[in-house]
């Protein structure tokens, strides 16, 4: 149903109970809201005994009926939201895209930024709960999220004159920039690095999104009319109080880039892994020999594939068992193609030299202790540390309340600062760039009506929520399609993308193995 | 046997002295009307043949007396099947699976909405009952307005003699039935999760019935399609057992996993 069939539909039912359903093909609704409304007039009528009191909760009755049914003719019909959906970081409703890639039709989606590029390098908690587990494997919702031909529905622009600086180009800084622009208010993103991307364009190695796809999604965003300015470091080039003054409202997505420090002795000549990939992917090459990495997230684990493609000889050392790690299970697994060892169960005490320290750990009641004597030596070439960021926010410490571990602390997005919203890894931790997107979206709403001055539950009034022609597809025994990998004796000599592209008719034909909850189970 | 199959039938086990039109005689007034309906359905309907298990509960404490017959069918049907009444015989909950199935805007009733069912239970049912030596619960009841005041008053079988009566109570009553339907269109059960009184006293026998649902954990994997799929809106995985459930089974027969199942 397109917008504008919605539009003429609810105004047929402000003047007509049910008219609107009937016009966008609601036949049944339309008559149940007719009967209710017209039924009970009639019914009054044919029994009418004269005016009493009694008619004034009638006359109530009728009015909310009345709304009732506009509402209905601007909302259309609800579906509950499928554990895809409720999972989803970034607030993507992957059945819509799934149910409209298997029908061959373009899906008119809610535009969310780095759509792409989530395909790749999200760790799809959506699969991680798809209700396709009981049968065999959950539907391949982040590849085929390549394969869906998009339609962006953008909101409606208004006019206006406030302005909102961000502080940080990255994924929230940019998804919010997006939105906030395509809402009609002045963006101006600052930018630390000299390029727009964030921790995607200084972390995320080649292998894994090249750069020439995050380059034309931010060039996407950009040319929606937000002034960029590179080079720009809050709190040394301008002070956050400069910020206070010139924008209606600041927004700081400055994600969290201080990487953690072990305080072990020795620790002078160990790397970051932040530094290693950031500098790896302005083509510095690093061949260190045996190289150590210590940590178990996502970075760690790229910090590792990056230097074995540079042919260093690597190991991963964890404090806790393999199957702990933050990092996801096919990015380790796929690490371990490569060759990488993964130490589990040791932490590192100290650097002599090439001589390292380390002592075993064992886990009680979930977390690691270290076990008494139990000091070993590991001779390594170089120690590289990757065990978390945290945010560098000393500019605007004396501004807004932030946690012991340094993040800003926030209430629907909002800081203790009433001008100052904070959103990405600065608020939540360092996380995936689903989270990023959504807290960018978030906040832009939560911008967009406090600017506004609506109340929230105006602004639930306003937004249609599946205005979608959604069918319930036959099921299908196919088993979950294999995504194509490179073999790792010729992966890890360049970076190239590790992962394959399908072909669309294989997406197609997965797309069609989604169960679409909504339509198959309900009452 | 489908569901619906069953629920038609028993509106039409209670439901069927159809004399009552042809004749033009208005109600049945035999043998059969000391009995109750295990289900909630009014006995001022005229095609009814027993009684309305809360309309009796209300006459016998409207005389000051405790019924003890009521209470003990009511109970003996409770530790046996708990709520399974409301989810394959009753046809109030029937009419609200169908109205459900429309395609409107859908909005979620908090939860705690589902305790006002005892408010209804012990404040009119019961003491309101008592106090008044009337039934007090059939004075808002939209069941009634269904079955019996809205088709009786349009047939008015005994000759213009019940319009004249109409006052600001029929109207008041007009106009709960008005919004009965909207929110059972637009709402899960509405009706028998906050209002029903007789889905209150099922339920209390709900934890302690015989009849129990059970969720194996090795299977179940938490994708929700229960709640999806639930009547009354439970998270099965979670509270199989919980007041409101209504035992129609819906999530033991479509679980993709067979997590759920019917035990004792």
């Amino acid at each position: 149903m397109s917008d504008g069939k919605n539009k003429i539909s609810t105004i047929i039912s402000v003047f007509l109970v049910g008219g609107g359903q009937i016009y966008s093909g609601r036949i049944w609704a339309g008559i149940a809201f007719a009967l209710t409304f017209y039924g009970t007039i009639a019914l009054i009528k044919i029994i009418w005994t004269g005016f009493n009191f009694g008619f004034y909760p009638l006359l109530v009755v009728w009015i909310i009926i009345w709304l009732y049914n506009i509402l209905d003719a601007y909302k259309g019909y609800c579906y509950e939201p499928p554990p895809c959906e409720r999972n989803c970081p970034a607030g993507i409703r992957p059945w819509i895209y799934l149910n409209y890639l298997a029908q061959d039709k373009p899906a008119p989606l809610s535009y969310i930024p780095f759509f792409e590029i989530l395909g790749m390098v999200c760790p799809a908690p959506c699969e991680d709960h798809c209700t396709r587990r009981a049968y065999d494997d959950p539907v391949a919702i982040k590849h085929l999220k390549l394969g869906v031909k998009k339609v962006w529905i953008r909101p409606k622009a208004r006019k206006s004159n406030a302005s909102v600086g961000i502080v940080g180009a990255g994924p929230c800084g940019l998804s919010l920039a997006a939105s906030l622009k395509l809402r009609g208010y002045q963006v101006t993103v600052m930018e630390r690095e000299g390029y727009p991307g964030g921790m995607p364009a200084i972390a995320i190695p080649e292998f894994r999104l090249p750069t020439s796809v995050l380059k034309k999604e931010v060039d996407e965003i950009l040319s929606l009319g937000i002034e960029l300015r590179t080079g720009v470091e809050v709190g040394r080039d301008i002070s956050i109080d400069e910020l206070l003054d010139r924008f209606d409202l600041i927004t700081i997505a400055v994600g969290a880039m201080k990487p953690l420090r072990l305080d072990i002795p020795g620790e002078e000549r160990v790397c970051y892994g932040i530094d290693i990939l950031r500098r790896a992917k302005k083509g510095e090459r690093f061949e260190f020999g045996r190289v150590g990495v210590i940590g178990g997230g996502n970075t760690a684990i790229d910090v590792a594939r990056t230097l074995v493609r540079f042919g260093n000889e690597v190991k991963i050392y964890y404090r806790r068992r393999a199957e702990d790690m933050p990092a996801e299970p096919e990015d380790r697994e796929e690490a371990v193609e490569e060759g990488i060892e993964i130490i589990p169960l040791v932490l590192p005490i100290g650097i002599e030299g090439k001589r390292h320290h380390f002592i075993r750990t064992r886990i009680v009641d979930g977390r690691p202790e270290i076990v008494e004597n139990s000091e070993f030596e590991v001779e390594l070439d170089q120690l590289v540390i990757a065990i978390g960021q945290e945010p560098d926010i000393d500019f605007l410490k004396d501004k807004l309340l932030t946690d012991q571990r340094g993040f800003i602390v926030v209430k629907n997005g909002r800081s203790s600062h009433p001008k100052i919203y904070a959103g990405g890894d600065v608020v939540a931790g360092p996380k995936t760039i689903a989270h990023a997107v959504g807290h960018g979206l978030r906040i832009a709403q939560r911008i967009d009506q406090n600017l506004r001055k609506i109340p929230g539950f105006f602004a639930w009034l306003g937004k249609r929520e599946y205005p979608f022609e959604l069918k319930l597809l036959p099921f299908t025994e196919r088993r979950r399609m294999m995504i194509p990998h490179r073999n790792s004796e010729s992966r890890i000599k360049d970076f190239e993308p590790v992962e394959l592209i399908p072909s669309p008719d294989e997406m197609k034909r997965e797309a069609e193995r989604c169960l679409v909850c909504p339509l198959r189970y309900r009452p | 046997m489908r569901r619906w199959i069953i629920q038609t039938i028993a509106f039409f086990a209670g439901n069927h002295y159809f004399q009552s039109i042809i004749r033009n005689e208005g109600f049945y007034q035999g043998p059969l009307k000391r009995f109750c309906f295990p289900y909630f359905t009014c006995y001022s309907c005229p095609l009814a043949v027993a009684s309305c298990p809360l309309g009796s509960i209300q006459h016998f404490l409207s005389l000051q007396l405790i019924p003890f017959y009521v209470i003990g069918f009511l109970g003996l049907i409770g530790v046996f099947i708990g709520r399974m009444v409301c989810g394959y015989l009753c046809p109030i909950g029937f009419l609200q699976d169908i109205l459900y199935r429309i395609k409107s805007f859908k909005f979620k009733i908090p939860n705690w909405l589902a305790n006002l069912k005892y408010v209804f239970l012990f404040g009119l049912v019961v003491i309101g009952a008592y106090l008044t030596a009337e039934p007090a619960f059939c004075k808002i009841c939209p069941v009634g307005s269904t079955q019996a005041g809205i088709p009786l008053v349009l047939w008015d079988p005994f000759q213009s003699s019940l319009r004249p009566l109409i006052g600001w109570h029929y109207y008041f009553k007009v106009s709960i039935f008005a919004l009965f339907l909207l929110l059972i269109i637009s709402s899960r059960r509405f009706f028998c999760r906050v209002m029903c009184p007789l889905g209150a006293i099922y339920s209390l026998f709900n934890r302690f019935s015989i009849l129990q649902l059970r969720v194996n954990k090795d299977k179940c994997i938490e994708c929700n399609s229960c709640e999806l799929l639930c009547p009354m809106g439970i998270k099965v995985y979670q509270q199989p057992n919980q007041a409101d459930c209504i035992r129609c089974f819906e999530c033991v027969k479509k679980c993709p996993t067979k997590a759920v199942y019917v035990g004792w």
